[in-house]
């Protein structure tokens, strides 16, 4: 893996593309929980501060006024945390957002242990699981910051609901600033014939890490970025089983109700191989610098290697 | 029939009631929505009996002041119900959403003969009720708190975005105010001066598991929501006279700040046997039951004289 660190998160990226759509679209409106300076919607209020809403420390009340103004015709960013987005106003979300289809929009930042500094309380974990199972509801993971432009045009031009969840901090750079994205849609970012390894967000790079590993080992690893979790990329996943006969998936998410049990599922009933899934093991991760957590809880690119080689031995 | 003054639209949605003309006097539009709450009051008898199945005490504690708001002060037309300038109505407590389907169908909303489809697979009357099912409903509402709080949002965009007069009025029962959402939602009505926002508390003391005191106390009200940044008036939530000058003058105010309305009220209101009753909060009539609340009700339509 030979990236450019990147400059800056992919949250900044999303809150920046908001801000240029902002000179043209008019139309949609920015709701912020007092996180301004840290999901960076900061930046809109600044240029268009008649468009921007700051509702308090109220996630519950920040969403449901949300869904109000969407009831209405009007489009609606809400940023926040991912952990206080999905699991304190998820209901909100759940029946007055998704269940009549509005259009509000959710820059959830600190997903997985990209917030790994900050605690458990800070860390969105379960995030995926909750946003992937309520009807209507779109989910995107961008991996670096060119996606993450390219995820906030998806998000305000899909109609209905939609979940981008960002990283807290920059990784690296894997796109280039033109690179097409769609709803749906995936990136192979390594092409290889003996494992395929499907991830999404950060989790991109410690499966490229993997990669490199295992081609010193001998093993060719195919890498996909599903950058669109929902609706996912079935037919591309399904070619890459065709070809490798062997499926990892890593996320920086509990294992339980992830994308891997997603993934699994549907290899099990259409392309049946020896799978692997990578994720938290029903356990609270703590406090630590972002790879050194990783590391302790199996989510690093040499975690990702050793249990590949492992799926990739009982092919035979 | 009165004739429908909102907007330049021509109206052919007919309900058998419409909107007050502006010729009567206060004392007949007063007696007039008295007749038109008791036929609010027999639909909603009629649903929850038919569906065996409704919250009909936080209906009937609601009828008077809705029958107000929908059969004589809102700005609204059934025959567009998207009409932007129209008044909003939201039902924050959502399960007495057989008062708020009955208002619709009397207004020609939807037919009458509806109404007996409540909580059956394919109705367009769920058991709480959901805006893209059924036109007239301002948001979706069931669960306490967050009905309030789309309220909030509403009005935002009507005073900040469109920059439209039209009113939001919203329904809230007392024992919903345990809801923390509610006050967070009251921080935001008053940070934007949302004085196009009037909620209506209805105040009938009884919530599922008891009555307000013993469940979650939460007098003084008055004070919490002027602590909280709003106008505050109080009416006796039956008396139609003092429902009609009160929400007059709560649609007239310009205060620079949300107005909370008080209504006192009993729930069950209307049907003796249901009155003050916890029992009733969310119970279906058997067939006796149904029979003796109709029979109550027609009595008191004939006292009153049924509209021509």
């Amino acid at each position: 893996m030979n990236l450019a660190p990147a400059k800056t998160p992919t949250r900044r990226a999303f809150a920046g593309r908001m801000t240029e759509r902002g000179e043209t679209n008019k139309d949609f409106v920015v709701f912020e929980s007092d996180l301004a300076k840290s999901t960076h919607s900061y930046l809109f209020k600044e240029k268009y501060p008649e468009r921007y809403f700051n509702m308090g420390i109220a996630e519950i009340g920040t969403v449901s006024a949300a869904a109000g103004m969407a009831a209405e015709g009007r489009s609606v960013i809400v940023c926040g945390y991912g952990v206080f987005i999905t699991m304190r106003a998820v209901e909100a979300i759940r029946s007055f957002i998704c269940y009549p289809h509005l259009n509000v929009k959710f820059l959830s930042s600190h997903g997985g242990l990209t917030a790994a500094i900050d605690g458990v309380t800070h860390q969105s974990t379960e995030d995926i699981a909750f946003m992937t199972t309520i009807p209507q509801m779109k989910v995107l993971v961008p991996a670096d910051t060119a996606a993450a432009s390219a995820a906030f045009d998806i998000a305000l031009d899909t109609p209905g609901p939609v979940f981008t969840r960002l990283m807290r901090d920059p990784m690296f750079e894997l796109y280039d600033a033109n690179e097409e994205f769609h709803l749906g849609g995936s990136k192979i970012v390594r092409k290889g014939k003996d494992v395929t390894i499907a991830t999404y967000g950060d989790m991109v790079f410690q499966s490229l890490a993997a990669a490199d590993e295992l081609a010193k080992k001998g093993i060719d690893a195919e890498v996909i970025d599903f950058y669109s979790l929902k609706p996912w990329d079935q037919a591309t996943l399904g070619e890459s089983l065709k070809k490798t006969q062997a499926l990892v998936v890593a996320e920086n998410h509990q294992k339980r109700n992830g994308f891997g049990y997603e993934a699994a599922v549907w290899a099990l009933q259409n392309a049946p191989v020896p799978t692997t899934l990578i994720g938290l093991e029903d356990t609270f991760a703590e406090s630590g610098s972002y790879q050194k957590t990783l590391d302790k809880f199996g989510l690093s690119g040499a975690a990702i290697a050793e249990k590949a080689a492992a799926t990739v031995a009982k092919k035979r | 029939m009165d004739t429908n003054t909102a907007g330049n639209y021509s109206s052919p949605a007919r309900g058998r009631y419409s909107r007050n003309a502006s010729n009567l006097t206060f004392d007949a539009r007063v007696a007039r929505l008295n007749r038109i709450a008791n036929t609010m009051r027999q639909n909603v008898v009629d649903m929850v009996y038919t569906a065996q199945s409704g919250h009909i005490g936080g209906a009937l504690s609601a009828a008077d002041f809705v029958t107000a708001l929908y059969f004589d002060l809102m700005n609204i037309d059934p025959a567009n119900p998207h009409w932007e300038d129209r008044d909003r109505f939201v039902l924050s407590k959502g399960h007495a959403c057989p008062i708020w389907y009955s208002a619709l169908a009397l207004r020609g909303y939807f037919p009458e003969s509806e109404l007996k489809t409540l909580r059956k697979n394919g109705s367009r009357l769920q058991g709480h009720p959901i805006a893209t099912y059924l036109p007239g409903l301002d948001a979706s509402t069931g669960s306490l708190g967050l009905g309030f709080a789309q309220a909030v949002g509403i009005a935002m965009e009507g005073k900040l975005l469109k920059k439209k007069d039209y009113k939001v009025f919203a329904v809230l029962g007392d024992g919903e105010l345990d809801e923390g959402v509610i006050w967070e939602a009251s921080l935001a009505a008053a940070k934007y001066k949302l004085d196009n926002l009037v909620a209506i508390v209805d105040m009938n003391n009884l919530q599922l598991d008891g009555t307000i005191d013993e469940v979650m106390p939460i007098e003084p009200v008055d004070a919490k929501f002027r602590a909280f940044g709003f106008e505050v008036m109080t009416m006796d939530g039956h008396d139609m006279a003092d429902v009609l000058t009160t929400l007059t003058k709560a649609r007239n105010a310009r205060a620079g700040k949300p107005i909370c309305i008080l209504a006192n009220t009993v729930k069950g209101k209307g049907v003796n046997f249901m009155e003050h009753q916890l029992d009733w909060h969310g119970k279906a009539p058997n067939d006796e039951q149904y029979k003796k609340a109709c029979d109550e009700l027609q009595a008191c339509k004939e006292l009153e004289g049924v509209e021509s």
